[in-house]
């Protein structure tokens, strides 16, 4: 079992995106305030219908895409498997994250012509996985030694993380005045699943010898945490005690961290915002279920000296030849235990420049109407998230519109890590008091889908009270 | 209402099919065509030794044996996807005897199943003397190497003048495996 996660961490190269740049800044999904505490807030009430308030998933990988190795296109299967290794880099990763909330609701609060403030507050299971491409592991499994004498294999390239987490959590924003909101939300995370092995060192080289042809010199530093694994994968543990135990957890019966979000947004003027969020900036402590597995050593091997191994030591040849088996048993020893860890949840920052124009004009009078606002906006976004071994950042411009009473749209160009041309779409339908919201992006890619670098997808439904409704 | 219902399925409707994606053939089952072809080699069995090495206790010593236990042709990994593999022996001489160098190769029942010698010539003025070979392991004979579980070293000096622990030179022994495997989607 062991050497089976072992090996799938080793050979898959995978993480899913958590920009969620479509539902950044519009307002009038509650969902946006998950994104910014400290946003704008255009409704006086909402609940999230349970389950269906908020989906969340993406995709994504840099590199070589599913159809660049599995295309049917006459060309010989290991050829565009060769073409992959090579041309991936050891940075090249796949992701995927997945949310869904359990339920969620916000009301505003405060003096009755003046409702400034406002809670918010629901539950949310996450699910988050990265792993780059080992790529010195791939190339030395795929060529061996032979061809690569003196080239050091970078044992550090095996990199992956894999959490799921349930999360609970208050937020609270504060319009100030007519220009400045700010915000806060504290989050109690529950560990469910934490599987992580990202910070390996060492190496493997070959080199030439002074006794024998070669010296082999393993220099190995690397270490597998998990939380919450080990008791699921006892052997008495069936199928039910796996489901309690699972259901316990994600109820907070687990281990637990602490984090918060904070938020601003601050109107220039009548057309420009701006506005800005930290995401996740907490911590989970491990310790009720962990089993961490650590393999470290050295050792130089120039092959064995079987005929005169007494050489000066005055052992046996049985007492050499135990020696090296111990030596190479020390190296590749996997050392378990249970030493507790902590896990920093992958911290992500938000910030945007808007700029709102046209504003609407009434069909009766041909005057402006009161309070309304603008039909558009067009603006810019930064997104960057905290990875394992570098942060990955997405700059985004979008246009807003809204299109009649009840519709709202936004368009939006991403660059990013996995692609210089995602696009993505979103629609915010109201009709009474309920919401329906749907957004994707990538749309270029969906021509095809397995060459698509990345792709993700929101919807959800709400009832929302909203403030100018009559 | 009726009339908004409508006009936002109708949008709904447009957007879902704007979203669902197309796919251009892709085909899975190639994953069963996957075979790498990995070459390893590994530094064996290496000696470098003086001349006075073959006098001990007063005796010239002809004949130095050692046997080594060895699990690593015959293991479930090699017998799957060793499909060629070579054992590559360089000697260096500068005592003025020739030496033979014999690899035998025993299975599990002690019984011989390979054996190949190497052999390099006597140096009368100490000036060193390379001998190289390569055992080449395919069908029969890499058979043989996955029932493998006991190696046999054998050192001889040939007859000549005699050793003792003032006679000059040395005898060095480097050794690599190369071994060709082919991985493939059934393992």
């Amino acid at each position: 079992m062991r050497k089976a996660i072992w090996l799938f961490l080793c050979i898959t190269g995978f993480t899913f995106s958590q920009n969620k740049q479509v539902l950044y800044g519009f307002s009038e999904i509650p969902q946006a305030l998950m994104l910014n505490p400290g946003g704008e807030v255009k409704n006086n009430w909402y609940f999230g219908i349970p389950l269906l308030s908020h989906i969340h998933t993406s995709v994504g990988i840099s590199g070589s895409t599913v159809y660049d190795v599995f295309a049917d296109d006459g060309v010989d299967f290991n050829t565009k498997l060769r073409n992959a290794i090579y041309s991936m880099r050891s940075n090249d990763f796949f992701s995927a994250n997945q949310q869904l909330e359990i339920f969620s609701g916000g009301f505003a609060y405060g003096t009755s012509y003046n409702k400034n403030k406002y809670i918010s507050f629901g539950m949310y299971q996450e699910f988050d996985f990265i792993t780059y491409f080992p790529k010195d592991y791939a190339i030395l499994a795929y060529e061996g030694n032979q061809n690569n004498i003196n080239r050091r294999f970078n044992a550090g390239h095996a990199s992956a993380s894999a959490e799921v987490i349930s999360v609970l959590h208050v937020g609270y924003n504060k319009k100030v005045n007519r220009a400045f909101s700010f915000g806060v939300r504290g989050k109690i995370y529950s560990n469910i699943l934490n599987i992580a092995t990202t910070k390996n060192k060492g190496y493997f080289v070959t080199e030439y010898g002074e006794n024998n042809f070669y010296n082999h010199i393993f220099n190995l530093d690397l270490e597998l945490r998990t939380s919450g694994l080990s008791s699921l994968t006892d052997d008495d543990a069936d199928s039910d005690a796996v489901a309690r135990a699972l259901k316990k957890r994600a109820l907070f019966g687990g281990d637990l961290g602490l984090g918060f979000d904070i938020g601003f947004s601050h109107k220039l003027s009548k057309q420009w915002t701006v506005d800005g969020s930290l995401l996740d900036i907490g911590f989970i402590s491990h310790s009720k279920d962990v089993e961490n597995y650590k393999i470290a050593g050295s050792y130089a091997f120039e092959g064995a000296n079987p005929i005169f191994p007494e050489t000066g030591s005055g052992q046996t040849a049985e007492e050499y030849w135990n020696e090296i088996e111990d030596e190479f048993e020390a190296l590749f020893n996997v050392d378990t235990t249970a030493k507790k860890y902590i896990t920093w949840r992958p911290i992500k920052m938000n910030a945007s420049l808007n700029y709102a124009f046209g504003e609407k004009r009434s069909e009766e009078c041909n005057c402006l109407k009161e309070d309304v606002g603008y039909l558009n906006a067009v603006g810019v976004q930064l997104y960057a998230i905290n990875r394992p071994k570098q942060p990955q950042m997405a700059l985004t411009a979008y246009y807003y519109r809204r299109l009649f009473k009840g519709l709202r749209a936004k368009a939006t160009y991403t660059i990013d890590s996995y692609s210089f041309n995602n696009v993505g779409l979103g629609l915010s339908v109201h009709i009474g008091a309920v919401n329906f919201y749907l957004m994707a992006d990538n749309f270029i890619q969906y021509k095809n889908i397995y060459d698509a670098q990345s792709v993700s997808l929101q919807l959800g439904f709400n009832y929302i009270f909203n403030k100018n409704e009559d | 209402m009726l009339k908004q219902i409508f006009k936002y399925t109708i949008l709904s409707v447009i957007f879902i099919f704007a979203i669902c994606s197309c796919t251009k053939d892709v085909d899975f089952d190639q994953i069963d065509d996957f075979e790498i072809f990995p070459v390893l080699e590994s530094s064996l069995v290496h000696l470098n030794e003086p001349a006075s090495r073959f006098y001990i206790d007063g005796y010239e010593v002809a004949v130095i044996q050692d046997s080594v236990s060895i699990d690593v042709f015959n293991n479930q990994f090699a017998i799957d996807n060793l499909i060629k593999a070579e054992l590559v022996l360089e000697m260096t001489n500068s005592i003025n005897r020739g030496l033979d160098v014999q690899v035998d190769f025993f299975d599990a029942a002690n019984q011989l199943r390979h054996t190949f010698s190497v052999s390099v010539e006597p140096s009368p003025n100490n000036e060193e003397i390379v001998s190289q070979h390569t055992e080449v392991f395919e069908g029969n004979s890499l058979i043989a190497l996955k029932q493998t579980t006991k190696l046999v070293l054998t050192l001889r000096t040939r007859s000549g003048s005699p050793i003792n622990e003032n006679t000059p030179g040395r005898i060095g022994l480097k050794s690599k495996g190369v071994f060709y495997l082919k991985i493939d989607n059934s393992i």
